[in-house]
C-alpha cells in the first residue's frame, strides 16, 4: 500500500510541474489560491485534527503574516522577501504566545479565546485606516515582474511541498504522537510523561508560522489586502476544506482545500450559492462522515486495489 | 454633553436587555447540552425575520407577531437539533465538545449565506412597535426601544419564573447538575435537550424580532452580537442564568458610555465591541469560569 501512495505523489508531482503548461492563467491562478488554502487548511489541521486544539485564530494569523510583510515592504522599504520572512516569524512569536496564554482553556473556551483574538486583530485593522487603509483594505508591491503567474505557482508549490512535507515529518516523529495524546487525554499525556505545555505552544507556534507564510504570499499575490482575510467566513471556508479532506491527514486537507477551491470557481456563476454550499458541505461531512471525504475515500480505493492490505485503516497510514 | 452620556446611558440598558435575552439563551444551551452555540446570533437573526415575516405577509400587529417569531424560532432550533445534533447523544461518538462547536461553527456560515439568498443582502425594516419618542428633559428615548426593553424584560421575567418554578425548569436544572441522576429520578433527558436548545433558540428570536424595528434586519446581523454574547457568558460565567443578566446589562452600559467617553468618534463605535473581547479574553484568563459561574456546569 505504501507503493500505491508512492505513485499517486509522483504522479502527482509530474502533474504539478506541468501544470501551467496545461491550464489557462485562469484556472492556474485558482490553482495559485488553492495552494495557498492548502497550507492554512493543512496547518489548521495540524493544530486542531492532530493537536486537538479549535483554534478559530487561524486566520488572524494569516493577517499578521500579510500585513507585517506589506507594512514592512511599503511603510519602511524594505525588500519584499525580508518583509515577508518577518511575517512568518512573527505569526510564529505571536503564535506561541497566544498558545501559551491559552495553556489553561481547552474545548469551546480556547475556540471563544482565538476567535476574540482573530476578532480584535480584525477590529484594529478595519479600524486603524492611517496605518492599514482600513476596510478598503492597502495595496502591496509585486513580488515578481513576469508577464504570467509562473513564478507564483512555482514558489507558492515549493512552499506547499516544505511545509507539508515538514508537518508530515513532524506528525510522523515522537512530536505527532505527543500531539495526538495532548488531544486524547491531557491529563493521562502528562502522566506519560509528555511535556504538555512545552507540545501545545509548539503546536501553535508550528501552525500560526505555516499560516503567516500563507499571509505573506497572499498580500503580494492579490496585490491588495483587506481585513476581510480574518473573517468568519474565511475560517468558515479554510474549516471545510480541513474538514472535508480529513481532520486528521494533512495531504486530506491539501486535497480538501485544493478541491473546495476549484468547486468554488466553478460555481462563481452562481454567485453567493457558492457559500452556502460549503456550509453545506461542512454540515454533511460533519454530520454524516466524520473523517472526511477524500482520505477515507483514498483509503477505500486503496483498499480495492490492494486488497491484502484492506485490513489497516487510516490509523495505519498517517 | 451631559445628556448624550445619559442618552447612550439609556440605549446601553435597552441594548443590554435585548444582549441577555441572547446570552441566557446561550447559556441555556450550554448548561444543558454542554456546547457552545457558535450558530447562536444567526438563530437571533433568523428569529428577526421570521417576525418581520409575521408582520408584513400575515398582517399579526408588530407585538404579538413577536411571540409568534418566537413560536416559530422554537421549532426552527428544535429542527436544528434534532437533525444535527443528536450525535452528541449517541455513546459511540468520541469528544463530543469538537463535534459540537464544528457542527454549530459550519451552521452560522450556512444560516448566514442562505439568509443573504432567501432575504435578499439589503437591510429590511419592520414597521415600528410605537411611533414617538419619551422626552425627559434632556433624555430622549424612542418608543421603540422603550417597547423592546419591555418586551425583553417581560420575556426574562417570564424565562426566571420558568426555570424556578415549573416542572420543566426544574428538570432541566436536574438535568444540568448530572445527567445520570437526572435519568435515575426518570426524566427523558433526550427531551430536556431538546427543551433546552429549543427554548434558548426562541429567546434568541425573540431579541431578533424585538431588536428589528430599531437596528433593521440583515443577513450579518448576527455576527456582532455572537461574540458579544460570548462575552457576555464568558463575564457571567457559562451555565449561570442570573450572572448573564447582570454581565448584559453591565457589557451594554460599559460599551455605549464608551462610545459616549471615548473623545475619537470615529474609533469609538468600533473599538467598543474589541474592549468587550478583550475583557473577555483576560477573565478566561484568570477566571474561566466566569465571575458568577457555577463550578458543576463547567466543560470537562
Amino acid at each position: 500500500m505504501r507503493r500505491l501512495d508512492l505513485a499517486l505523489g509522483a504522479l502527482l508531482a509530474v502533474f504539478a510541474a506541468i501544470f501551467p503548461l496545461l491550464v489557462n492563467a485562469y484556472w492556474l491562478h485558482v490553482m495559485i489560491i488553492g495552494m495557498m488554502f492548502a497550507i492554512m487548511a493543512a496547518s489548521w489541521s495540524l493544530l486542531a485534527g492532530y493537536a486537538g486544539q479549535f483554534s478559530f485564530g487561524h486566520m488572524g494569523f494569516v493577517a499578521v503574516g500579510g500585513y507585517t510583510a506589506a507594512l514592512l515592504a511599503t511603510d519602511l522599504g524594505l525588500p519584499l522577501p525580508l518583509g515577508m520572512l518577518a511575517g512568518v516569524i512573527a505569526s510564529a512569536l505571536l503564535g506561541g504566545v497566544i498558545g501559551w496564554t491559552c495553556l489553561r482553556m481547552s474545548g469551546p473556551y480556547l475556540a471563544i479565546f482565538t476567535m476574540a483574538f482573530s476578532e480584535v486583530l480584525r477590529i484594529i485593522i478595519v479600524t486603524e485606516v492611517e496605518v492599514t487603509g482600513g476596510a478598503g483594505g492597502m495595496t502591496v508591491p509585486q513580488l515578481f515582474h513576469a508577464p504570467t503567474d509562473f513564478p507564483y505557482y512555482y514558489l507558492i508549490l515549493a512552499l506547499l511541498i516544505v511545509s507539508v512535507g515538514g508537518m508530515m515529518l513532524v506528525v510522523a516523529s515522537r512530536w505527532g504522537l505527543f500531539f495526538r495524546a495532548i488531544r486524547e487525554n491531557e491529563q493521562a499525556a502528562a502522566a506519560a510523561g509528555v511535556k504538555v505545555t512545552r507540545f501545545r505552544i509548539i503546536a501553535f507556534a508550528i501552525a500560526s508560522s505555516l499560516a503567516g507564510l500563507a499571509g505573506t504570499f497572499y498580500a503580494p499575490y492579490i496585490g491588495i489586502l483587506t481585513p476581510d482575510v480574518a473573517s468568519q467566513d474565511q475560517m468558515g471556508l479554510v474549516v471545510a476544506m480541513a474538514i472535508v479532506g480529513g481532520m486528521e491527514s494533512l495531504p486530506g486537507a491539501v486535497a480538501g482545500a485544493i478541491a473546495v477551491e476549484f468547486l468554488v470557481e466553478a460555481l462563481r456563476s452562481y454567485g453567493q450559492w457558492r457559500l452556502v454550499l460549503f456550509g453545506a458541505l461542512l454540515l454533511f461531512t460533519m454530520r454524516f462522515a466524520r473523517n472526511g471525504l477524500l482520505a477515507p475515500g483514498w483509503f477505500r480505493l486503496r483498499g480495492l486495489v490492494a486488497p491484502r492490505a484492506a485490513g489497516l485503516g487510516p490509523e495505519a497510514a498517517d | 454633553m451631559l445628556d448624550y452620556i445619559l442618552i447612550q446611558a439609556a440605549n446601553g440598558l435597552v441594548i443590554g436587555v435585548l444582549f441577555a435575552l441572547i446570552a441566557t439563551g446561550l447559556t441555556i444551551i450550554f448548561s444543558i447540552l454542554k456546547i457552545v452555540n457558535f450558530a447562536h446570533g444567526e438563530i437571533y437573526m433568523v428569529g428577526g425575520y421570521f417576525g418581520y415575516y409575521v408582520i408584513t405577509l400575515l398582517g399579526v400587529p408588530p407585538f404579538p407577531a413577536v411571540f409568534v417569531a418566537m413560536a416559530l424560532t422554537f421549532l426552527f432550533s428544535i429542527g436544528i437539533e434534532r437533525g444535527l445534533l443528536t450525535p452528541l447523544y449517541s455513546p459511540s461518538i468520541e469528544r463530543k465538545a469538537d463535534y459540537g462547536i464544528l457542527i454549530t461553527f459550519g451552521l452560522s456560515v450556512f444560516l448566514r449565506n442562505i439568509a443573504i439568498i432567501i432575504f435578499g443582502p439589503f437591510p429590511l425594516r419592520p414597521p415600528s412597535f410605537l411611533e414617538g419618542n419619551l422626552v425627559i428633559g434632556g433624555l430622549i428615548v424612542s418608543d421603540d426601544r422603550l417597547v423592546a426593553a419591555g418586551g425583553g424584560i417581560l420575556l426574562l421575567a417570564g424565562l426566571i419564573y420558568f426555570l424556578n418554578r415549573t416542572v420543566w425548569g426544574q428538570a432541566l436544572n436536574a438535568v444540568s447538575q448530572s445527567r445520570e441522576s437526572a435519568s435515575i429520578v426518570g426524566i427523558n433527558s433526550e427531551r430536556m435537550y431538546m427543551l433546552a436548545f429549543g427554548v434558548g433558540g426562541a429567546l434568541a428570536g425573540g431579541a431578533g424580532a424585538l431588536i428589528a424595528p430599531i437596528y433593521s434586519l440583515s443577513p450579518s446581523m448576527g455576527l456582532v452580537p455572537d461574540t458579544q454574547a460570548f462575552v457576555i457568558v464568558i463575564l457571567g460565567g457559562l451555565g449561570s442564568v442570573s450572572g448573564t443578566i447582570i454581565a448584559a446589562l453591565v457589557l451594554g452600559l460599559s460599551e455605549n458610555l464608551f462610545i459616549a467617553l471615548l473623545p475619537d468618534p470615529s474609533r469609538g463605535p468600533s473599538y467598543a465591541n474589541a474592549f468587550g473581547l478583550f475583557i473577555m479574553m483576560l477573565v478566561l484568563l484568570f477566571r474561566p469560569t466566569g465571575i458568577f459561574g457555577r463550578q458543576h456546569v463547567a466543560m470537562d
